[in-house]
């Protein structure tokens, strides 16, 4: 998988939802169905969502941390613009059938349409950006624990090309609203990536100029 | 005797194409005895770990990211790539002559890649003055000191005012062919290093963020 695939792949899920991995109660599969599809009942209803963001990757081996953070911004249909800010600037923007990168001057465009492994990879988007990734059963095995206040939706990949780089996604929705609170990637090295949101803000006005492609 | 002459001629080839130096950009230093400097690898100096902005160039690849590069033990160090949103791209131990890998992504698992980049961390890593004849050279332009060890294919770019390593370039085979570039020193450490791999069209560079 490229460098270009992991990340649509990531920010695809972190369109979708939340997770984590503690104790708590795992639901019957008839429960499952009805927190699958209050998510995607609550999906429907949010426009645009901002909030900042914390990322830590754990490296397991040396017991190290790298911790990044940044601006997250979301708009229906299929807008998203991921900025990280520290340790330094970098730039990824979704923009329908589009991605582009910026790590410092250097500048990358990609098409979806292009490339079969995207076109799958936007299929996935759509489905996500709809509440629909839960219930994704031909990409993924989806158990839901009940945490109390909040639901960890634990995904295993079913697909080679995901399974090649992520063993596991746990997504942690919050009971009150179902927005995604943490994300968790837990890659087949053993190593985990985990994305904190904050300062969230659902359905307010955020500018199409976010989203432009240079 | 005229295989003798084709053998020396193709040995000579194969050296002269071996060596990355320019060496039409080094002028003799004109010394006949001088005193060779002792210095080390800066990651043999004092250091603990530190973490780098790091990309990564080879053939169509463009892999950018963190990366960390922690000491492990007096002969080991670990090294961890990963890209901007986390996924890793390499995970090794690295020692002198030999690295254990953790993880290694996909398309970049190939054995001749990873045997050129041991040797680039070998390089980057362990090295130091070593008691071997040298002789004296003066880069044009920087006027830095260049000293070649002569049974270790090894170049030495020092700053004899400041006292620091500002480049390394060697030599094993054609293949594993390197220069490494130090520079922006900052409290004893060098806040860029670029390793250049010409025969392969790698480039690998790493910018201190934070020790």
């Amino acid at each position: 998988m490229k460098h270009s695939e992991s990340l649509l792949l990531v920010m695809i899920l972190l369109l979708g939802s939340i997770s984590g991995q503690a104790q708590g109660k795992l639901l019957s599969p008839t429960d499952a169905q009805d927190v699958r599809k209050s998510i995607s009942e609550a999906a429907k209803s949010v426009s645009s969502v901002e909030a900042r963001f914390t990322q830590t990757k754990e490296l397991s081996v040396i017991s190290e941390k790298i911790i990044s953070k940044g601006d997250f911004y979301f708009k229906k249909e299929k807008l998203l613009r991921w900025e990280y800010t520290d340790p330094f600037p970098y730039l990824i923007i979704l923009n329908n059938d589009r991605i582009y990168v910026k790590d410092e001057d250097k500048e990358n465009h990609i098409s979806l349409q292009s490339n079969k492994v995207f076109r799958e990879v936007n299929n996935i988007l759509i489905g996500a950006v709809q509440g629909t990734l839960l219930s994704d059963t031909k990409n993924f095995q989806c158990s839901i624990i009940d945490l109390g206040n909040q639901f960890q939706a634990t995904m295993v990949p079913l697909s080679p090309r995901i399974k090649e780089t992520l063993s596991e996604i746990i997504l942690y929705f919050n009971k009150n609203d179902y927005t995604v609170d943490k994300l968790v990637m837990r890659e087949v090295s053993g190593d985990y990536t985990k994305i904190e949101f904050s300062d969230r803000k659902v359905n307010q006005d955020i500018s199409d100029a976010k989203f432009i492609i240079p | 005797m005229r295989n003798l002459l084709s053998l020396n001629i193709i040995l000579f080839l194969c050296l002269t194409a071996c060596n990355p130096v320019n060496k039409s950009q080094l002028s003799s230093s004109g010394e006949t005895s001088f005193k060779v400097p002792v210095w080390s690898s800066p990651f043999l100096k004092a250091y603990n770990k530190a973490l780098f902005r790091t990309s990564l160039n080879i053939a169509d690849k463009h892999l950018t990211g963190i990366s960390i590069i922690k000491r492990t033990s007096d002969s080991s160090f670990h090294f961890t790539f990963a890209n901007e949103i986390g996924m890793t791209y390499f995970d090794m131990e690295l020692y002198r002559n030999k690295f254990k890998p953790d993880y290694i992504f996909d398309p970049l698992d190939k054995k001749s890649f990873l045997k050129v980049l041991q040797r680039d961390f070998s390089v980057l890593f362990f090295s130091f003055s070593e008691g071997k004849p040298t002789r004296k050279y003066i880069q044009k332009g920087s006027g830095e000191a260049v000293y070649m060890y002569l049974g270790l294919n090894l170049y030495v770019w020092m700053d004899i005012r400041q006292n620091t390593l500002t480049g390394l370039a060697g030599w094993s085979n054609y293949f594993d062919a390197i220069i490494v570039k130090f520079r922006e020193y900052e409290n004893g450490f060098p806040g860029e290093i670029q390793i250049e791999n010409p025969r392969i069209g790698m480039t690998l560079t790493f910018n201190v963020l934070g020790h």
